[in-house]
């Protein structure tokens, strides 16, 4: 059974590109638009990792991680925070939400995988 | 052009459109922290997307402008009318990269090129930085190689051509979500692991233990061709919660030595193991344990010998104990209006533009097989199959209804776009103008909206150009120095008005009879209404450059917006007062595909008059018949209502029937009854075009085809009013002057 | 995760089956020490294990060491193959593979 990541961003062509790389790499993509979004579509699945952007409409990537960590499901799931090099000071509070890992972006699909690919494999 | 790239480039512009607006609302709104944050977010988004597409010119720019965002939203930098303007700009430069990814191969324009470098100057000069033309890293480079330098100087080196690593996993990395098996399974990827030892000294007894704790640790050497960096980088989501030492290949004794030292395991344990693993010799070892007692004895070590302090190589320091900083919790006010938004947008599914045109199209051929059914159960006597054949038709224009409506859009968009040609024309012109939008909801067709933007520019720009005055002007006229423009839409009977107006001049009258009499458009004393007069400026020869310099109205491309307009099935009309200012109101049709018609019978032809235009059907008694060889109208309830006679009109020939019945339809406020044999019922009309031979025609707007696949015509039912209107003028004229 | 019990002459003769992750690593592990408490002899069926993390490798650990100490026995059969993966890349098979089986490919 390949593992599953949802990518949560409100790039619809970000997460096209994402999910293409990811699948390709033999993993099974969800997609997300934002916290909201994310967190709907997460009941009733098993996610073996996300991926989020901090910065989207509606609700953040941190408070989607705060959220996140809240169900018992999810609350040893990994994930991935996409974020900037000019807010560093959100990478901390993604790590203090829970989201230990990080992608800079922007980035390349390769970078993308090589991050999932620590975490997780497909 | 590949699928996510196109993505990309709709959702920029898209993101675009959405910073125009934000922009323009700042300058009114300069505190506005959430579109402040929304402006940041939609930088961000074209900022990271475009890095994954290698799209480096777009990442590279829009990183400068991103930063002077963030530094608006972070309340570092104040907004300011210079910094709008100048993100405007930005805006526009982005929007032009768009354009050159778009279309695959197009390059910026030299203008393009150079304003794109000024830009970025004043961005830098903004930041505060020294301003260079092109600073900001492109897509992020892949780790360069470091080469493993390892310090020549002092101690000996470990045979070992591989890497050491040992690993100490912190107590929290499985809660998050941080699996070492993961991390190792990947640093195999790297290369070969040639040994590994799991270390679970620090496992304690089964009462003490956490079962969501991690009390494991690795010693595994490496071989690999990958450089420090790589090693490294395989370990950075747990750099703070562990203990991480990386000893490159042929390190210093002494580093192992150090390891040995630093590991909380035994230090005879650690060595065993790490002979065991093959990273040390067991010379290596004593060499490495001799070291550590002489510094036990607190005896200086010798500088040249083995244990000479060389430089640690390849140590990770790991500065752990940071507390993170507080996390601000959002307001919870914000979160529960997100949510309500949201719950509108998760209902949105994005679908192209053609297929809802197919299944449009597929939807207008179901309404007329549809008509034929029904007319083929109608003739069949069946009741139960008229029965069902009439419920299919129920559903069927319930399709076409739903059909119709997924493709209506709000023209609020199209408005929208407005504020920034007024903000830019306004100051170009040099007059300050405000743009008021109302009725930004009222919906219509998609391929009505896309039509009709050009058009309203014409407008827009007239209205400001030759409808708002000057301020001194206006103020000497008692005016607010401020001029207004609206832009207002809303439905009426059937269709979409759109009115645009200012508070401005208005049109004088006396001055357009003059010029059109010396066009030679109208002859001199004719007499013209006031809106016969308006309508002067939309013909063709009335609009030249001479016009716009002597007439203080409008005049340039008028009759340019009149044809567009209607080619939609649409209509326009000004309404104008000398000093009042100017309403020029466009009607058009909701939807140009499928229209509800009501069907009527003239000799064997058949009309379709549009149902909305339809007040009432009424029959002609006889005296009126009688009474209509000498006039054209009869008394309808105390009021005058002119008549047409299709059978006349059409030039059908034949003989009229002893009943004739009148179709009272309405525009514009105007009333006309058009005289038939028949009324055959109402009907669902799939317009199709007239072909170009048809297009002259008067008071014919299309065809469609009936269920008994005859055709029937589509009337003009506004064409036909105002030809009613326009003899039963000419006839009062003619009575008046008659009586004088 | 699941823990069926079967109970023979002193020998307890348990399957472990379903996800022994993490999130199943409390509970697990308050059942398994059970067992050990109860019993002389475990054996742990391991086939039906459909996917372990390092949680669940700890607890292996963690009751073979208990075992140990309390002088009495744990063996772990009939590994499942993703079971197996994991010791190997731990290189723990001799502590934790007892009757190490090779399922067919």
């Amino acid at each position: 059974m390949p593992k599953t990541v949802m990518i949560v961003d409100d790039s619809a062509s970000l997460r096209q590109v994402v999910s293409i790389a990811l699948k390709g790499a033999g993993y099974d993509v969800l997609e997300a638009s934002d916290g909201q979004d994310a967190l709907a579509k997460l009941t009733g699945q098993k996610v073996h990792l996300v991926i989020s952007d901090v910065n989207m409409p509606n609700m953040d990537g941190i408070t989607f991680v705060k959220n996140l960590k809240q169900l018992p499901e999810y609350k040893f799931t990994p994930v991935i925070m996409l974020t900037t090099e000019s807010q560093e000071g959100k990478k901390a509070e993604g790590q203090a939400a829970g989201a230990k890992a990080w992608v800079v972006k922007p980035f390349q699909p390769a970078q993308m995988l090589a991050a999932v690919g620590k975490l997780i494999l497909p | 052009m590949d699928q996510p790239l196109q993505t990309y480039i709709e959702e920029s512009r898209a993101l675009l459109e959405d910073m125009e607006a934000i922009l323009l609302h700042l300058e009114s709104a300069p505190d506005d922290r959430e579109s402040l944050n929304a402006l940041f977010r939609a930088a961000h988004t074209i900022k990271g997307s475009a890095g994954l597409f290698g799209l480096d010119p777009i990442v590279s720019f829009t990183h400068v402008a991103e930063n002077v965002l963030d530094r608006l939203r972070d309340g570092q930098l104040a907004v300011s009318a210079g910094l709008v303007e100048l993100l405007l700009q930005c805006r526009d430069h982005v929007s032009g990269l768009i354009d050159t990814v778009a279309e695959a191969g197009a390059a910026l324009s030299d203008e393009q090129q150079q304003a794109g470098e000024r830009l970025l100057l004043a961005l830098h000069a903004v930041l505060g930085e020294p301003g260079t033309a092109a600073t900001a890293p492109a897509a992020p480079p892949v780790p360069k190689e470091h080469a493993g330098a390892v310090e020549t100087s002092g101690g000996g080196r470990v045979e070992s051509d591989a890497w050491h690593l040992s690993l100490r996993f912190g107590r929290d990395v499985l809660r998050n979500g941080m699996d070492p098996a993961s991390f190792i399974r990947y640093l195999a990827t790297l290369g070969e692991i040639v040994s590994l030892t799991t270390l679970a000294e620090a496992l304690p007894e089964a009462a003490a233990m956490d079962p969501e704790g991690c009390y494991l640790g690795f010693e595994i050497r490496l071989r690999s061709e990958a450089d420090k960096q790589a090693v490294e980088n395989v370990f950075e989501f747990v750099h703070d919660d562990c203990d991480i030492h990386i000893l490159p290949p042929r390190s210093l004794v002494e580093d192992y030595f150090k390891l040995i030292e630093a590991l909380p395991e035994d230090n005879h344990l650690m060595g065993e193991i790490l002979v065991a693993s093959g990273a040390l010799t067991t010379r290596e070892l004593e060499l490495a344990l001799a070291c550590q007692n002489l510094k036990a004895a607190a005896e200086p070590p010798d500088e040249a010998g083995p244990c000479a302090p060389g430089k640690p190589v390849g140590q990770i320091l790991v500065e752990r104990g940071d507390t993170y900083p507080e996390i601000v919790d959002r307001a919870l006010k914000k979160q529960q209006q997100g949510r309500e938004h949201k719950a509108q947008e998760a209902r949105f599914v994005r679908v192209h533009a053609d297929k809802l045109d197919g299944l449009i199209d597929l939807v207008g051929e179901l309404v007329i097989a549809g008509a034929a059914n029904a007319l083929l159960a109608g003739r069949s006597g069946n009741a139960a199959l008229t029965e069902a054949s009439s419920a299919v038709t129920r559903l069927v224009e319930e399709i076409r209804d739903s059909a119709l409506r997924l493709r209506m859009v709000p023209i609020g968009e199209t408005f929208n776009r407005f504020q920034r040609v007024v903000r830019d024309v306004g100051r170009e012109l040099g007059k300050d103008i405000a743009l008021e939008i109302s009725g930004a909801d009222t919906e219509l067709d998609k391929t009505v909206v896309e039509k009709i933007a050009d058009p309203l520019m014409h407008l827009v720009r007239n209205a400001m150009d030759h409808g708002i005055e000057s301020a001194e002007v206006r103020a000497a006229q008692g005016k607010p120095a401020r001029g207004t423009l609206r832009l207002n839409a809303y439905h009426d009977s059937g269709g979409v008005v759109i009115e645009v107006s200012d508070d401005g001049g208005g049109l004088k009258k006396d001055r357009i009879l003059q010029k059109a009499w010396e066009r030679g458009l109208i002859a001199p004393n004719q007499n013209l209404s006031d809106s016969e007069i308006h309508q002067l400026i939309f013909e063709a020869g009335f609009s030249t450059a001479d016009a716009v310099t002597n007439l203080s109205g409008r005049g340039v491309g008028m009759d340019v917006v009149k044809k567009n307009i209607v080619a939609l099935r649409g209509t326009v009309d000004l309404d104008s007062g000398e000093g009042r200012g100017t309403t020029a109101r466009i009607r058009l049709p909701l939807t140009l595909a499928i229209i509800d018609g009501f069907l009527v019978g003239v000799g064997s032809a058949s009309y379709v008059v549009p149902l909305d235009t339809v007040m009432e059907c009424l029959e002609l008694s006889a005296g009126e018949r009688a009474a209509l060889a000498r006039r054209n109208y009869i008394n309808l309830r105390g009021e005058v209502l002119p008549l047409i006679r299709l059978r006349d009109s059409f030039e059908l020939g034949g003989e009229a029937p002893k009943r004739e019945n009148i179709v009272v339809v309405s525009h514009a406020g105007q009333r006309t009854g058009l005289v038939v044999d028949a009324l055959l019922g109402e009907f669902q009309a799939v317009i199709k075009p007239l072909g170009r031979m048809f297009r002259h025609l008067k008071g014919i707007g299309g065809s469609t085809i009936l269920g008994s696949g005859e055709v029937a015509l589509i009337l003009d039912v506004a064409a036909l009013v105002k030809q009613a209107t326009a003899r039963e003028m000419a006839a009062t004229d003619a009575a008046q002057t008659a009586m004088h | 995760m699941d823990i069926d019990t079967q109970q023979h002459d002193g020998l307890c003769q348990a399957t472990l089956a379903g996800e022994f992750t993490i999130y199943a690593a409390a509970d697990a592990k308050a059942r398994l020490t059970a067992l050990l408490d109860a019993c002389a002899e475990v054996e742990l069926d391991l086939s039906a294990v459909s996917e372990i993390d390092t949680a669940g490798f700890q607890l292996l650990l963690l009751i073979k060491r208990e075992a140990q100490r309390l002088g009495k026995t744990v063996r772990f059969v009939a590994h499942s193959r993703t079971t197996l993966e994991l010791i190997d890349l731990y290189n723990m098979a001799a502590q934790l593979g007892d009757p190490l089986v090779i399922p067919a490919p």
